[in-house]
Order: C-alpha cells, then sequence, then structure tokens
C-alpha cells in the first residue's frame, strides 16, 4: 500500500500538486496553507507530483520505482562522492 | 585503461550460437545509451519532417511488432486472460498493470459494445529513452507502445482496441485500452 509524506516545513502551499494529479489524491489544507493527501488510495505512483512540486516536499513509500537505465553509473557514482 | 579503448583481441571461428557475446556492463550500458540516442534522434527528426504524420507512422511499425510477437500466443476472448499474455509478451522493460479507481469495483468498465481496462505502465524503455534525450513524453515515440499493445491484442483477441493516455509521469503512465467487439 503507498504511503505518501508531506514535509509540511518544506510544502510552500502553491497547489501544484493538488492541480496536477489526476485521481485528486491531494487537497489544498486551506487553514495551514499547505498540501494533504485525501485519497492515498488512488495513488497509482506516476510521480507527476515529485516532478512539479518545487520544494520536494513529498516522498513515496512503498511503491514500485520504474528502472533508469538511462542514467549513467559513472556519474552518479561521481555526484554521489561529491554529495 | 580509463578514456582509452580497450581493443579485444582473440580468435574467432563461426559457431551457431557464440560461447560469449563479449563485453561487460559497461558495454551494455554505453551501447544502450547510445541507441536511446539514436531513436531520439530519429523520433524528434520524423516529427519536424513529417509533423503529427510521425505519430501514424511509429503507431503502424509498433502494430507491426505486436502483431509479429503475439503470432505464437494462445487467442482468448477473455480480456483480463489476454492482458496476462500481453504482459507476457511486453515483458520486464514494459512493465504494466491493470489499475481502476478505489470507486470502481472491477478492472473492466462495460460500454455498449466496448470495453475499457485501465493500464498502469510502470517500466517503460520509451519512457527512459526520451528521457535520455530530453523529449517530451506522449511524443511520437510513445505512439510506437500503443501499437505494439493494440497489434499485440488484436492477435491475442482477434478484435479491434485503441489505446489512449490518460496520464504520463516520470515513474508511470496510465492508459486506456478500448476493444470494441463489433470489430470481430
Amino acid at each position: 500500500m503507498v504511503e505518501i509524506v508531506i514535509d509540511e516545513d518544506a510544502c510552500v502551499g502553491c497547489g501544484s500538486c493538488v492541480e496536477d494529479c489526476p485521481n485528486d489524491v491531494y487537497e489544498m489544507d486551506e487553514a495551514k496553507n499547505k498540501t494533504k493527501v485525501v485519497k492515498v488510495e488512488d495513488c497509482m505512483a506516476c510521480l507527476s507530483c515529485h516532478e512539479i512540486c518545487p520544494a520536494q516536499a513529498m516522498e513515496h513509500q512503498d511503491i514500485h520505482v520504474a528502472k533508469r537505465l538511462y542514467i549513467d553509473r559513472s556519474v552518479k557514482d561521481a555526484i554521489n562522492r561529491i554529495i | 585503461m580509463n578514456g582509452e579503448i580497450e581493443e579485444i583481441r582473440g580468435t574467432f571461428k563461426p559457431e551457431l550460437i557464440p560461447a560469449a557475446t563479449g563485453g561487460n556492463i559497461d558495454d551494455y550500458e554505453k551501447a544502450l545509451h547510445t541507441l536511446m540516442k539514436f531513436v531520439g534522434s530519429m523520433s524528434s527528426a520524423l516529427e519536424q519532417v513529417s509533423g503529427r504524420g510521425a505519430n501514424a507512422i511509429v503507431y503502424q511499425a509498433g502494430k507491426r511488432m505486436g502483431h509479429e510477437a503475439s503470432k505464437l500466443m494462445e487467442k482468448t476472448d477473455d480480456l483480463e486472460k489476454a492482458m496476462g499474455e500481453l504482459s507476457e509478451v511486453l515483458g520486464q522493460e514494459f512493465y504494466f498493470e491493470m489499475w481502476k479507481p478505489s470507486s470502481q469495483d472491477n478492472y473492466t468498465v462495460e460500454r455498449g459494445d466496448e470495453t475499457e481496462v485501465k493500464l498502469l505502465f510502470m517500466d517503460c524503455v520509451v519512457r527512459q529513452t526520451l528521457r535520455r534525450t530530453g523529449l517530451p513524453q506522449k511524443g511520437p515515440l510513445c505512439y510506437l507502445l500503443y501499437g505494439y499493445i493494440v497489434g499485440a491484442v488484436e492477435e491475442v483477441m482477434d478484435i479491434r482496441g485503441k489505446l489512449d493516455i490518460d496520464h504520463i509521469g516520470p515513474n508511470a503512465c496510465l492508459k486506456t485500452l478500448t476493444i470494441k467487439w463489433s470489430g470481430k
């Protein structure tokens, strides 16, 4: 079962994820001006919300992570050494 | 040595199935990335020259591949069984599952003489190629997969089908497969 964790300190309340999600998984919490997860059962883990979120405020747990064979392993290793 | 091309020298003799393919994982990675670049370039050039006609050309190519790949599969009228067979044809590189929103009871939805099923493509070499080459999703290359699926379904079920994109994402894409029973 997918679990979505929102980092409320990072969320800037732009609502991009609410607009972008095709399955209405998110809603704006007007009182807090932050996004909140309302329909996690409809999340298909497309991760469009990750791509659109300017604050990288969300984390999807227990999902199928697609293969990323397009990444250069040598570049990835070099970046890992720096970070 | 780093950065230098290592030449492979040895004896070569004709054989039906070579004992070794040569090269290691790094060679495979480079070859894959080069191919991704070629395919991406071809797709964008095709779009530049043929405009929206590029989609039709690539779709037709995919459809032919789908028919070819499924020729030996068992024929069935059962859509869910056909999806299982389709999954075998597409393999790990186009890993998909049937998907439904929580408000829906079954995977399939009947609309008159049509049946719809939503397919969630999680692993997709087309998507990976597009990301490697910086091309947007939903372009001509995506039509290769549509054609492939439709061709395979038509072959397995002996029926007319079409595929529409519902949503594209970096980790999964949702598509609706519609089959028309009267098209048999």
